[in-house]
Order: structure tokens, then C-alpha cells, then sequence
């Protein structure tokens, strides 16, 4: 590590008060309580949250780790701006961005009562980025790509972490700042996690009895004085939708799972118990068609681009969703995260314009490649057997009949959804992509880079993937902010991967229940350390 | 007597080897594993590290080779592991099993002490007021599932009480009231549809039974209506009762998924389509073998019982 801070270096002191954050206006939080939290499935992976990518497991897993460093828990929009410090007291960008340097908290210790160090980060990080000389294997690495600009890890004494990157890199401090990025400890295999959880987290896990629920109680040795706040939390594991409800309802749970409350269902729970608290927010997940560029009709971006121009967006939101959702592009805009494209570009964009003009514009499309209502091109669209996923394709289908796209539904089982978009053993599909973080390099390397293996469209295109470098490097916001406009908008041109809808949550939880403020990204909000019952 | 029940046990020594060959296979066939969901989750799929999961379970070996490890393994009592969980599949089986089987007895006691009386009470006053009432409660209970009766007492009761049972496993030695409470109401839902079934068997036999000579030289020889009725016709009458009795019995061990599902009970039916949907084969085999030992175990005390309730048989 060099000592010296050059010309691009930017200090960045958080002090362990930052973190604690501001209590719900006008109370003083209340210790103690144990909190019940409602939980969709068994965690799928255990603990591993490594292992994972779904919200079912960050959910209940998140209050047993600490990251180096976390979205504030009660800023509602994640940004740079955000990021607070957890493991790490303080960071420091050094060597033009080329160095991420941890400065970490001392006195810390794991849930079994070992001491934590930087030997925990290296080997965390150096597991995930698959370094040759790792210690640990994770069975399953989804976000191993996340870290292929970190060059190595260094642990130059037990408080000090050093990321040494190939080239400039802002997006890895957010990336760190998931809730996708826990730290591991060493001494515990990673294939343990899948069945217990040793963290430094503010809550131990107590018991986690199968398919029935999750318990964690205080960790007394939490490295923040005063927190957490609650005894312990409970997430109640209740597999039937409507049964999940109507435990909201009956108070037997206090907070919904993330995601769940849809517009249709939060307007008749308030209905029946007005006093609940809802609060839209972001899920960071958004609805898309993929489209197989190595296949016909797909491999031409006429067609593609027909496709984009013929789903009316807003009659699926309300269709589908009761107007629930956001309509966007590859980037949420605001309000619900920061890089999307504005209203009057968004305006301009194929797809989003007046409905009968895109449709014409389809069809003409359509009829250049030879497809017309005469002589129309049969496809068939897959999606997975899940209704949300249905109800999307079967819209998609009534709008391409439209232009003379005559597609078929076919529902693929979860377990063969992935494997099936992997070896790209399909020609059109309706699909959901979740993203860790509001961030182009978390979104844009994983679903548009060239190889990636969750480019279930196989789109590569050097120009863009040099974009995507670009903007990658890019230490100015604004510059940053534009280059990425740049690439939504080259991606819709192409009809890359269309998307459709940006999910939008009615988080609802009992107002007993402080300082639980939904992000809008629900894979980065369950650490639970602020939250306080107020009983 | 003796014979027979060793023919019956040999009969289902080989029914259980053709079930576990039969659930081995059809689990095979299923398109997908365990692999490919834990990618699913992941949302990626990697060969290489596909195959080395493969590998660590053991999932690259010939068919044959698995059907004979588990089947090995079942013989010295070990039932494998989750691949899921990565524990014992017994761990994990153990717990469920005491769920469904109380759910199980306490709906087929529902069901027997509601079907029957209402049965009889409908032969004997055949064409009565009360028979029509009690054969369009049965018909009801026959054509409403017990899934869907569940969730309707479940948003019924949280719409006008806000309440609900307990939604979280109460162990009886935990507190009993509120395991009784728990149990309940899906008790109730299951045992009003198997009720109206047993009711309808209970109905025909009792009818064909009450128009026997026997039970006219019984009520000639001044025999009360209640003695007639219930200690030479119900006796009579109950060998198709039991039988059916049996039937739903077994039925609901494997049968529950939807009703524990829905009030949320940690059970075998409800974990059982969980391990399929996860591909967690030594979990599914297991839970299968244990629904298919109930289903034969049922089944046998069913014919043993024929024995008991007619000489005819235990002498033939």
C-alpha cells in the first residue's frame, strides 16, 4: 500500500455513533422484545449468504453477520452517500481508486468468542474472487464476478485490510456495502454456514428448527454500545401466502416479508387494520423479456427491438400490478434509485412512447424481417411456473399477437428455470432479475457483459462492454451519472434484454415496530440492529 | 390366524420393494436435481462447479449403484443425508412425523364420531326431513376441499376475530392448550370432509343391513329400536366403515400437504412436497417409504380387524 494520498483520494471517517442513526422522530428507543418477522420459505442456502441470491436468505440471515461496510439502515435510498461503516471504523481511497483501505473496529468477536481480524476479511474475499491461494471454497459462487477487478486482498496487520484493484473502481464500495457481502470467519468452514451462523452480527441465532422458523437472541458482545435494541427476533416461516396475511393481520407476525404486501393486498389489510404502517419502496427487481440473440428470429435486432416496442408498459403495470410497479428502463429512476434515465429521455426511448405509434413502429419492424398478421413468426415464451411470472408472460404474449408475433406459453419448473436460460435452450422468455445493489457495475457486468453467466440473452457487444469499462472507472459522479444514460439507452436501441417494470414493495409492519425502514432494495435492510419495539 | 397375518406381512415386505423401486425411478425421472436448484437460487448455473457438487453427492454414480446405497443404508437404519440441509434426513424427518400422525388420528376421530351417527340416524329415518338435512351436510362436506374449508375458517376467523390459531409448531409439552387450539380447527376441516364420506358408507351399509331378516326376527321377537339399530345392525353394518376408515387414514398421512400448508403445521405432507420440489431425493424416498409402510400398516390392521368384527373370516 502506498502511504501517501494522491490527487483522487477521499477520506471517509464514520464514526460508530453514524450507524446507530437517528431514533424514530419524537421517542427514545425502548430496549428489549423480541420481534416476529413473517419469512416466505426456509431459508434456501441456510446462513450462506454467500452461496445465495435471493432475498430469502439475506432476509433472515443478515442480523447474524456484520459487513466492513452497510447502507445506513434508515435511509430509505442507497447511494454512496449512504454507506456507513460496520466491521470497518473507517475506509480510505488511495492510489487514484486503484486501493480500497479498511481501517478496522478493534475489540471485536465472532458469536463462538474469537477474535476477529483482517485475516477474516482476506480470507472472505480472496474465497469469493477465487484467488489461486484462497484457504476457503464456497460450493456455489454467484457473485464471484463482482470481484474481478480486485487484483489481491492484503491484510498488512490484524485491523488493516487493503483492496488492491486492476483499475479504478467506486461501485466495489457499494458492492461491499450489500447485503450480499458478509464477512465469514476463517476458522468456520463455509460449508458450515449452510446450517449455522457464526458472525459478529447483533443477533446469535438461537435455534433454526426446519420449515418451521428462525431464532436469534442479542449478541451481548456487539461491537456497537446500546444496540441491538431488541431481545431477540423470530422469523416465522409460513409457506401459504393468504396464511401469511392474514398472521400480519392477526398480529401473530409484525413484519411482512419483503415483497410480499402487493397493492391489491396491502389495500385490504389496511382496510381491516388501518393502524398498519406501509411504506412503498423499491424491491431492485425488475420484470424483462430475454430474448436468445444466437436464435432466429431473436439474432436480428429488428426483431428484438419489435418486441421492445410492442409491450405497452404502463397497461402491464396496470394490469398486472394495479399500477403498483414503476416503469423503467435497465436502471431504476427516481424515485426509486439514482442512475435511471429521466422522464424526458425516457420519453424518447423505444418502447415508452404513445402505445399505437410503438406498435406501428413493431410492426413495421416485423414486416421488414418478412412477419406480418398474414405470415405471422410462431415463437414460444417461456417463463417459469410461478404466477408472477405467469401473469407477465401471459401479457406479453396478448401484445405480441399484436404485431404478428404468434407466441405459445411455456412453463419451465424453478428447477430447470436457470440451467434452461443458462445453455440458452429457449428463444423469448419473461423473466425477473433481482440486483444486489442500485448500481450499474452490480447490474450491468452480471446481465449484459459479455459471458457473464447470468447473460441468459448471450448480448455481446465490445462497444458497450467498453462502456461499461468506462463508466466502471469513472471517479466523477456526474461524468459517471451520463456515461451510464448513455449505456440505457444504447441497450434499449439494441433490445438487449427489454425491460418492463421495476417492482415497487409495500413494506407493512405493526407500529410497534421502529427505525425498520424499508431501502429500496430489499436485499440490503434486515440487519435489524436499530430496530425497537415499542411496547 | 397365525398364517394369515405372516402371508399379509409378506405381502407387504414385497409391496414395500416395489414402492421404493417405483419412488426411486420416478424421482429420477423428474427432470432436474438437487444441483440445479441450489443454482436456481443462485441464479447462474456453472458446469464445473455442477459437477463437483454432483460428485460430493454422490448423484455422478449409476442409478443402479444409488438404488443399491440406499437401500443398503435403510438396512442398517441410516436414512441418509439432506441434500438440502446438509443433516441426517432422519434429523429432519423425525419432527414431522408426530405432526401428521396426531393430525391424522385426530381427523379420522372427527370424522368416525361425526360420520357414523349421522349415518345411522340418516338410514334409520330414510327420507326423513333430518336424512335430507344430513345427506346435503355430507354432500357439502364432500364437495368442499379441505384445503379451501381451511383457508375459509382461517380468513373468517382473522376477519371477524382477528384472531388465528397459532402459526408456529406448539409442542404438547409446551403448553397443551394451545397445541389442542392448533390442532383443532384443521382437525375439523379434514375430519367434516372424511366424515361425509364415512356418513354416506355408513348410510348405504346401514340401509341394505336394516332390510335383513335377521333384524326383522330381531324386532319380532321385541328387541327396542335402539338395540336393533345399534347392536345388531351397526355391527353388521361396519365392516365397509372400517374399511373406508382405513383408506382415509392412510390417505391423510400422505394427504395433508394442503391443509398443513395452509395452517402452517410442520408436517410430512407439507415437507414432503418441499424435498420434491428441492430434488432432495434421500428426504422424498424416506417420506414416501414411511407414507407407504403407514398406507400397508393401515391396511393390515384393516384385514385383521375384519377378523376380529366377523368369524366368517378369521374361520375361512
Amino acid at each position: 500500500m502506498r502511504p501517501q494520498v494522491l490527487t483522487f483520494s477521499l477520506l471517509v471517517t464514520v464514526l460508530a455513533g453514524l450507524l446507530a442513526g437517528a431514533p424514530a422522530v419524537g421517542q427514545s428507543p425502548k430496549a428489549g422484545g423480541v420481534l416476529t418477522v413473517a419469512q416466505r420459505e426456509d431459508t434456501p442456502q441456510g446462513f450462506a449468504i454467500h452461496e445465495s441470491s435471493t432475498v430469502s436468505t439475506t432476509w433472515p440471515a443478515m442480523p447474524c453477520f456484520s459487513n466492513l461496510v452497510l447502507f445506513h439502515p434508515l435511509k430509505q435510498q442507497e447511494s454512496v452517500e449512504t454507506v456507513v461503516g460496520e466491521l470497518a471504523e473507517k475506509w480510505s481511497w488511495q492510489d487514484s481508486y486503484r486501493s480500497l483501505v479498511f481501517f478496522l473496529r478493534k475489540g471485536v468477536k465472532w458469536h463462538d468468542g474469537q477474535p476477529f481480524t483482517s485475516k477474516d476479511v482476506k480470507y472472505t474475499f480472496d474465497m469469493l474472487r477465487e484467488a489461486p491461494d484462497a484457504t476457503g471454497k464456497l460450493r456455489i459462487n454467484p457473485r464471484k464476478d463482482w470481484y474481478a477487478n480486485v487484483q489481491n486482498v492484503e491484510a498488512p496487520d490484524p485491523h488493516t485490510v487493503v483492496f488492491h484493484l486492476k483499475r479504478p473502481q467506486p461501485s466495489l464500495l457499494l458492492m461491499l456495502a450489500s447485503g450480499y457481502t458478509p464477512i465469514y470467519a476463517a476458522h468456520v468452514p463455509a460449508a458450515q454456514y449452510r446450517t449455522a451462523c457464526v458472525g459478529t452480527g447483533p443477533y446469535k441465532l438461537k435455534e433454526w428448527r426446519k420449515g418451521e422458523f428462525i431464532e436469534y437472541v442479542k449478541n451481548p458482545d456487539y461491537f456497537v454500545k446500546g444496540r441491538p435494541y431488541l431481545d431477540g427476533i423470530k422469523y416465522v416461516v409460513i409457506k401459504e401466502r393468504g396464511t401469511r396475511v392474514a398472521a400480519l393481520q392477526a398480529r401473530q407476525v409484525e413484519v411482512a416479508f419483503p415483497g410480499d404486501t402487493g397493492k391489491t393486498t396491502v389495500e385490504q389489510l389496511k382496510k381491516a387494520v388501518p393502524q398498519l404502517v406501509v411504506t412503498r419502496a423499491a424491491e431492485n427487481v425488475n420484470e424483462n423479456v430475454i430474448m436468445n440473440t444466437r436464435k432466429p428470429p431473436f439474432d436480428n435486432v429488428k426483431a428484438r427491438l419489435a418486441v421492445a416496442r410492442a409491450i405497452d408498459r404502463r397497461a402491464l403495470n396496470q394490469a398486472v400490478h394495479q399500477g403498483g410497479a414503476a416503469v423503467g428502463v435497465s436502471m431504476p429512476s427516481r424515485p426509486w434509485g439514482v442512475w435511471g434515465l429521466l422522464d424526458k429521455d425516457l420519453a424518447t426511448t423505444a418502447g415508452y412512447g404513445k402505445p399505437a405509434d410503438e406498435k406501428a413502429a413493431a410492426r413495421k419492424l416485423m414486416a421488414e424481417l418478412g412477419f406480418g398478421p398474414d405470415k405471422p413468426v410462431k415463437v414460444e415464451i417461456v417463463t417459469r411456473a410461478i404466477a408472477i411470472y405467469v401473469d407477465m408472460a401471459s401479457f406479453i404474449i396478448n401484445e405480441l399477437k399484436q404485431i404478428g408475433v404468434d407466441a405459445t406459453l411455456k412453463q419451465i419448473e424453478t428447477a430447470q428455470w436457470h440451467a434452461m436460460a443458462t445453455r440458452g435452450e429457449y428463444q423469448i422468455g419473461a423473466n425477473l432479475t433481482g440486483i444486489g445493489i442500485d448500481d450499474p457495475d452490480a447490474n450491468y457486468y452480471e446481465n449484459f457483459a459479455c459471458g457473464s453467466p447470468r447473460n441468459y440473452t448471450f448480448y455481446c457487444n465490445e462497444q458497450v462492454t467498453a462502456m461499461l469499462d468506462k463508466q466502471s472507472a469513472e471517479i466523477d459522479a456526474k461524468k459517471r451519472l451520463a456515461l451510464v444514460w448513455e449505456i440505457q439507452k444504447k441497450l434499449e436501441e439494441e433490445g438487449a434484454r427489454p425491460t418492463l417494470t421495476w417492482r415497487v414493495d409495500n413494506f407493512t409492519h405493526w407500529p410497534q415496530v421502529k427505525n425498520l425502514v424499508p431501502h429500496n432494495n430489499f436485499y440490503n435492510y434486515g440487519r435489524m440492529q436499530e430496530v425497537w419495539l415499542d411496547k | 390366524m397365525k398364517t394369515y397375518i405372516a402371508q399379509r406381512l409378506a405381502i407387504a415386505l414385497l409391496t414395500l420393494v416395489g414402492m421404493s423401486i417405483v419412488i426411486f425411478a420416478l424421482l429420477r425421472l423428474a427432470p432436474g436435481d438437487i444441483v440445479d436448484v441450489l443454482f436456481s437460487a443462485a441464479g447462474y448455473v456453472n458446469p464445473g462447479e455442477k459437477k463437483a457438487i454432483l460428485q460430493e453427492l454422490g448423484l455422478d454414480k449409476p442409478y443402479w449403484q444409488q438404488y443399491m446405497d440406499w437401500v443398503r443404508q435403510i438396512l442398517v437404519g441410516d436414512l441418509g443425508k439432506s441434500y438440502r440441509y446438509d443433516l441426517p434426513a432422519w434429523q429432519i424427518i423425525k419432527p414431522l412425523v408426530p405432526v401428521t400422525v396426531e393430525l391424522a388420528i385426530l381427523s379420522t376421530i372427527v370424522a368416525v364420531v361425526l360420520g357414523v351417527p349421522t349415518g345411522v340416524v340418516s338410514a334409520v329415518r330414510q327420507d326423513s326431513a333430518l336424512d335430507y338435512v344430513l345427506r346435503v351436510v355430507s354432500l357439502a362436506g364432500l364437495s368442499m376441499p379441505s384445503f379451501w374449508l381451511g383457508m375459509v375458517i382461517i380468513l373468517s376467523l382473522v376477519s371477524w376475530l382477528g384472531w388465528i390459531p397459532p402459526l408456529t409448531y406448539v409442542r404438547p409439552t409446551e403448553n397443551l392448550w394451545l397445541h389442542t387450539v392448533q390442532f383443532m380447527l384443521p382437525a375439523l376441516a379434514v375430519g367434516y370432509r372424511s366424515s361425509a364420506l364415512i356418513m354416506r358408507i355408513t348410510r348405504s351399509a346401514m340401509l341394505e343391513v336394516l332390510r335383513e331378516d335377521y333384524i326383522r326376527t330381531a324386532r319380532a321377537k321385541g328387541q327396542g329400536t335402539g338395540a336393533v339399530v345399534w347392536r345388531h345392525a351397526l355391527k353388521n353394518a361396519v365392516l365397509p366403515v372400517v374399511t373406508v376408515v382405513g383408506i382415509e387414514f392412510a390417505f391423510l398421512i400422505g394427504g395433508l400437504v394442503v391443509t398443513e400448508t395452509v395452517f402452517n403445521l410442520p408436517g410430512v405432507a407439507r415437507f414432503l412436497v418441499e424435498a420434491i420440489l428441492w430434488r432432495d431425493y434421500p428426504v422424498v424416498q424416506n417420506l414416501v417409504m414411511f407414507i407407504a409402510i403407514v398406507v400397508i400398516l393401515s391396511n393390515l390392521v384393516v384385514d385383521l380387524l375384519y377378523g376380529v368384527l366377523d368369524p366368517r373370516v378369521r374361520y375361512a
